[in-house]
């Protein structure tokens, strides 16, 4: 493995140098919010206006802790010349634009939300799109036509698919929107035929759905494991592969990929090696049990290396190169794996130190090339240099 | 002639293995071996040893293939079994194959061998290699009853 970590030419503080040349770094786990709930209010419409200011925006939760804010990327607001309000992370356009995109040299960087992802759970659906459409209006109007480079993950609740769909109709085709952006947290696995619409709706706008931890245990939510629900933060986030691998062995044996062909499934942060056990698994009982899923054409790990992308964050940490090697092979990360940092929060992955050994066409295809296949845009824009 | 070196095995009169039967031959040169179908009056032998972690491949079912016209939205998977006696799943695993060619329906790579089988004076015979077929055409007419 001739490339040591921080040798591909990215800009950072102490990193080289580099003239931006086409794409070069898709981040697909950028995270932008409202400072308060309370901020939707004015793109709500009534009922749910005077309901929210009466009684606050209806939200779900689950009750695990996360990392104390003020150890979180203190970084990035302590001594900086910033109103306060910006240092509720992820709330600034011009912190995000200052300190990351322009910093790292990001070509485009998908807005992940996360203030709406307990939309899904919700049990009032007509409330759960009333508050999504309210947070996709904010999102074009307050960041996405500020920043081309931006791209959105539209709010979806899937608990009303007409509704969806009617939303991603709504705002499918402007050209910043490049996916919808739902919750690990479910009632039920995506691959199920309730949700078809959406995905129907997704494909005929080249949207990638995108699955992030969120919710799980909340609202209407199953519990967050397998085995009901646990203690502490850290275990619902070791928790976090058994939600997308129930979700992902969903899409691929309920036929979703044989029915929208185009249709590309992206988890963020949700792991990466549960995909390499998922794959040789899967393929493994789909030749025992093919019988059952009968429309399925190909092996399952087919379907996932085809329609099935990883975000890289929070990236693997084995004991040593040569078992990320053989990872990253099993893998087949050059196909499946996208650069995601999940910027501001505490546990990102920034581009320069993260990745060791990677190959030229490995740094190409994860942080650049597989990215912009899956989002539908071209490599290198015409006006890139 | 020790059993282990025969290149020409008598599995039994045609009237033992009718139709959607089989017999098993075991050993057959000292391996696992095999197993004699009669479907719908072709004869086929294959090697009792499945490729993939060596289980009784012939011992297992004998049914279809499950084919469908797409995913199932809305009951329209149109699910059937096609070929049904055509195909044989080992028990161990319950891969599938096709009895007739020996190839595996789940695996391209994977195919259990297949022997020649034809009637000779009214018996089923099995043979080891192709090689060892006869030179002159058998009887295939069974005996009369």
């Amino acid at each position: 493995m001739a490339i040591r970590a921080g040798s591909r030419p990215i800009t950072a503080p102490g990193w080289t140098e580099h003239k931006p040349v086409g794409v070069g770094l898709v981040d697909c786990d950028v995270h932008h919010g409202v400072r308060s709930l309370n901020d939707l209010i004015p793109h709500m419409p009534q009922p749910y206006r005077q309901q929210a200011e009466e009684q606050g925006v209806r939200m779900a939760g689950s009750g695990y802790f996360n990392v104390a804010k003020d150890a979180h990327r203190t970084d990035l607001v302590s001594g900086a010349d910033r109103p306060a309000q910006d240092r509720q992370l992820g709330t600034s356009y011009e912190l995000l634009r200052d300190e990351h995109l322009d910093l790292w040299n990001v070509d485009y960087a998908l807005l992940t939300g996360g203030s709406a992802y307990g939309a899904s759970i919700l049990p009032d659906p007509d409330f759960a799109a009333a508050i999504c459409r309210a947070f996709n209006d904010w999102t074009m109007e307050q960041w996405a036509q500020r920043d081309q480079r931006l791209l959105v993950a539209l709010a979806v609740s899937v608990s009303d698919p007409v509704q969806a769909v009617r939303e991603i109709d709504r705002l499918g085709d402007h050209p910043q929107v490049k996916a919808i952006m739902l919750p690990t947290g479910s009632r039920m696995p995506y691959g199920n035929r309730l949700y078809h619409p959406i995905w129907e709706a997704c494909e005929r706008h080249g949207l990638v759905v995108g699955i992030h931890p969120g919710n799980e245990g909340a609202g209407m939510a199953g519990p967050p494991t397998g085995v009901g629900y646990p203690t502490y933060y850290i275990e619902t986030r070791m928790a976090r592969p058994q939600m997308a691998m129930a979700h992902a062995v969903s899409f691929i044996a309920e036929g979703v990929f044989e029915r929208y062909p185009r249709l590309h499934v992206l988890f963020d942060e949700c792991d990466q090696f549960w995909a390499i056990g998922l794959m040789w698994h899967m393929d493994a009982d789909w030749k025992s049990l093919r019988d059952q899923t009968p429309w399925l054409k190909r092996l399952p790990s087919e379907y996932f290396r085809d329609h099935i992308r990883v975000g890289a964050q929070p990236f693997m940490e084995p004991e040593n190169d040569s078992q990320l090697e053989a990872a990253m092979q099993a893998l087949h990360a050059d196909e499946t794996l996208v650069f995601s940092s999940d910027w501001p929060h505490w546990d990102w992955d920034d581009p320069a130190t993260t990745f060791h050994g990677l190959s030229e066409r490995s740094a190409r295809r994860i942080f650049a090339e597989t990215a912009c296949e899956m989002f539908g845009i071209e490599a290198r824009p015409a006006d890139a240099v | 002639m020790a059993i282990s070196e025969a290149v020409r095995v008598v599995v039994g009169p045609v009237e033992d293995l009718p139709s959607g039967s089989r017999r098993l031959v075991v050993p057959f040169r000292g391996r696992a071996g095999i197993g004699v179908f009669n479907i719908g009056g072709r004869y086929f032998a294959l090697r009792n040893l499945c490729p993939h972690k060596t289980g009784p491949l012939c011992t297992g079912k004998v049914t279809g293939r499950m084919v469908a016209v797409g995913p199932p939205s809305a009951g329209d998977a149109g699910m059937v079994m096609a070929r049904d006696g055509e195909i044989i799943r080992c028990p161990w695993h319950l891969w599938e194959f096709e009895i007739a060619s020996g190839r595996c329906l789940v695996d391209p790579q994977v195919r259990v061998k297949t022997y020649p089988v034809q009637v000779e004076q009214g018996e089923v015979v099995v043979y080891a290699r192709e090689a060892d077929l006869p030179e002159q055409p058998p009887d295939r007419e069974p005996p009369p009853a």
